[in-house]
């Protein structure tokens, strides 16, 4: 199948590859996977805890290079934004952007998840009070 | 009521004719193709005899001679035949079958992998591709615990869906709205961690049989 132009651009030279600190209470980190084809993407953004915007994000995706553009277009789109609104981006902006076809559709669904699970995370140290004890498996940095 | 086309005999749908034994090109679910009862637990060996017992009354060439439409009937249920004794012999396939005789399908609704599986397959890919930059001992070492351990969560997961479908066999296809949705919840996600964790041991065994070639 033929990728666009901006998959491949995405693909080529992706955005806020890396990792951030896991531990640090600033960071959200949403791990999604998608079964069907055995993808899995981390996002993790770092949120400012009193304006609560998203000051900057990295990703690290294993997958097809729609699942790797989806995420790193996702990384660009997310900073400078208030957390409030980054969770009401649709993966439908993402299919728009990257042109998408409908058999990876999946990929920015995938990536709007990411979104909401990281997001979460963080409101998970923030909010709830209790810090995160409910992520059962944390992956050792490396 | 259908009409076999070899004998006019008009009868309930079936494969192959109870008069002259004929195949009927019956447009049947694949349980009733393999005179098999919609239930998830099979009888491997009953599927064995009707497989092949079938397979022979209907079989193509034994109507190369015979009218268009007989020709045609056995074709169609032979083909019918092969797909439900390859769906229903593997409990995954059987399982996700199950699904699409209820208008269901995997991946629907974007049912979510849960977090701990997700976090799982992603420190895996991240081992394999430290294998993948070193072939050290320590990082083969790892690659073939999680080779390990990946199996034994498949192992557990079919145990689940062994599970899933005893419920299903024992009241689940009378049981009331709320209890028929739990066990499709069920059997879905069951199915989506097996296709998973499926996929990601196959990525480790590539990996450490490119590792042992090296």
């Amino acid at each position: 199948m033929a990728y666009s132009d901006k998959v491949i651009d995405h693909y080529n030279n992706p955005r806020n590859v890396g990792s951030f600190d896991k531990s640090d209470a600033d960071v959200g980190t949403g791990i999604v996977g998608a079964p069907e084809c055995g993808d899995v993407m981390k996002l993790q953004l770092r949120i400012n805890p009193e304006s609560r915007m998203i000051e900057d994000a990295r990703f690290k995706t294993f997958g097809c290079g729609s699942a790797i553009a989806s995420s790193s277009y996702v990384t660009e789109l997310v900073k400078g934004k208030h957390i409030d609104e980054a969770m009401t981006i649709r993966n439908t902006v993402i299919v728009k952007e990257l042109n998408l076809p409908p058999v990876k559709i999946h990929c920015s669904v995938l990536a709007e998840d990411a979104i909401k699970a990281a997001i979460g995370d963080w409101k998970k140290h923030h909010e709830d009070g209790a810090p995160a004890a409910a992520e059962p498996r944390k992956a050792q940095e490396g | 009521m259908i009409t076999c086309p070899s004998c006019t005999r008009a009868q309930a749908p079936a494969l192959a004719c109870a008069g002259c034994g004929a195949p009927l090109g019956a447009n049947l679910d694949l349980f009733a193709a393999l005179n098999l009862p919609r239930r998830l637990a099979i009888d491997a060996a009953a599927m064995e005899r009707a497989y092949h017992d079938l397979s022979r009354r209907i079989h193509p060439d034994r109507f190369a001679a015979a009218p268009a439409a007989a020709r045609d009937a056995s074709m169609r249920a032979t083909a019918l035949l092969t797909r439900a004794y390859r769906t229903l012999r593997d409990p995954i396939s059987r399982g996700r079958y199950w699904l699409e005789l209820h208008g269901r399908k995997l991946g629907e609704n974007n049912q979510r992998v849960p977090a701990e599986l997700a976090a799982m397959v992603f420190e895996t890919q991240e081992q394999l591709e430290e294998l993948r930059e070193s072939r050290t001992p320590e990082n083969l070492a790892a690659a073939r615990a999680r080779r390990g351990e990946v199996a034994g969560a498949l192992e557990a997961a079919a145990v689940a869906l062994a599970r899933n479908f005893a419920a299903w066999d024992a009241d689940g296809e009378e049981a009331d709205e709320r209890r028929r949705e739990a066990l499709f919840t069920e059997l879905k996600a069951t199915l989506s961690k097996i296709a998973y964790l499926t996929t990601l041991a196959r990525d480790i065994g590539r990996e450490l049989e490119t590792a042992r070639a090296a």
